[in-house]
């Protein structure tokens, strides 16, 4: 195993215009107060509500995606491991990117699923938000419902892209980037 | 054995009704994440206010659309009066708010008095927007209003 190289990732972390990163096991109390320190500090930038909600709520929704689809697989909740970062591209635009280990046909549903989602223009993706709340709910799932990938999608101001890279026979690492 | 439970209604099971059936209010505190609810049946008014983002937010609205529902239900004829002061809300408790206004509709189709009265900081134009895609798909009274 490489030793531990703060000072490169410190770069690497400048380079990429990172703000805040997390990577591994993340219990719902840990997302709230990554969180709560991710509005702080736009908050302290001076960065207008609407700004603020956006970046806030992209990493909200990615976060639960993670943690309710590691808990539907069996995973529980404190041990739902994940990849979280929010950084600035040379344009200013936050963007909000996360990645987990996911099955991979799973992981093909979804990238199928974010194709489709990056087709759409804001009306269509509007009806399909509402399409979507209104679908019958399985009375025993505790999540949107499929809803967050489509509120990614109409907070984003460029198509979601996503990115499945194989791991082993089974599993891939699932990533999505979201432009606010 | 489900048998038992199916003859378990839930409306028997709230204790220290009055006489007018009136269900039993709501008071919770809000979090971080989870809005402040208050249900009062006397006044019948339901105020939430605040963030909502739990992971399961069907657990923390579900108590709040059992009211609404009863509240609106069993021959009652007095006006019920929504004032909200959210701020963001996570697609869960987005689909949640879906079906308490759901609630509100079917009400109002059957002539009971219902309104919302959505208050928002004018600067945060997300809530306007939420509360307009809301305020679209009913036809009950549904006010949004912007505050200095």
């Amino acid at each position: 195993m490489e030793q531990v190289d703060v000072l490169t990732l410190r770069e690497a972390f400048t380079r990429q215009g990172i703000m805040l990163g997390f990577n591994g096991p993340f219990s719902a109390t840990l997302m709230e107060e990554i969180g709560k320190a991710l509005r702080k500090h736009m908050e302290g930038l001076a960065e207008s509500p609407s700004a603020v909600t956006d970046v806030f709520s992209a990493y909200i929704e990615l976060s639960q995606n993670i943690r309710h689809y590691a808990a539907s697989r069996g995973v529980s909740g404190a041990a739902a491991e994940a990849t979280i970062i929010v950084s600035r591209d040379e344009d200013g635009r936050y963007v909000v990117s996360a990645g987990n280990v996911v099955l991979t046909e799973d992981g093909e549903g979804l990238v199928q699923r974010i194709a489709a989602l990056a087709a759409m223009d804001k009306a269509e993706l509007k009806a399909a938000f509402k399409t979507q709340m209104r679908a019958p709910r399985d009375p025993d799932a505790k999540t949107g419902a499929g809803l967050g990938l489509i509120d990614l999608a109409r907070r984003a101001s460029a198509p979601l892209q996503c990115n499945l890279k194989p791991l082993d026979d089974a599993h891939a690492f699932f990533s999505l980037r979201v432009v606010i | 054995m489900n048998d038992a439970a199916i003859g378990t209604r839930p409306r028997e099971t709230f204790t220290g009704s009055d006489s007018r059936t009136d269900v039993n209010d709501i008071n919770i505190a809000g979090s971080e994440s989870t809005p402040r609810i208050r249900a009062d049946g006397s006044a019948g008014r339901l105020e939430m206010s605040g963030d909502s983002y739990p992971e399961n937010s069907f657990e923390l609205f579900q108590p709040v659309l059992e009211w609404v529902g009863a509240f609106l239900d069993g021959g009652g004829t007095r006006p019920l009066a929504v004032d909200l002061q959210l701020l963001y809300l996570n697609t869960s408790s987005v689909r949640a708010m879906m079906e308490i206004f759901d609630t509100l509709q079917e009400a109002h189709e059957r002539g009971r008095a219902v309104s919302v009265t959505w208050r928002y900081d004018r600067k945060n134009e997300r809530v306007a927007d939420l509360a307009g895609e809301f305020k679209e798909d009913y036809t009950f009274p549904f006010e949004i209003v912007p505050e200095s």
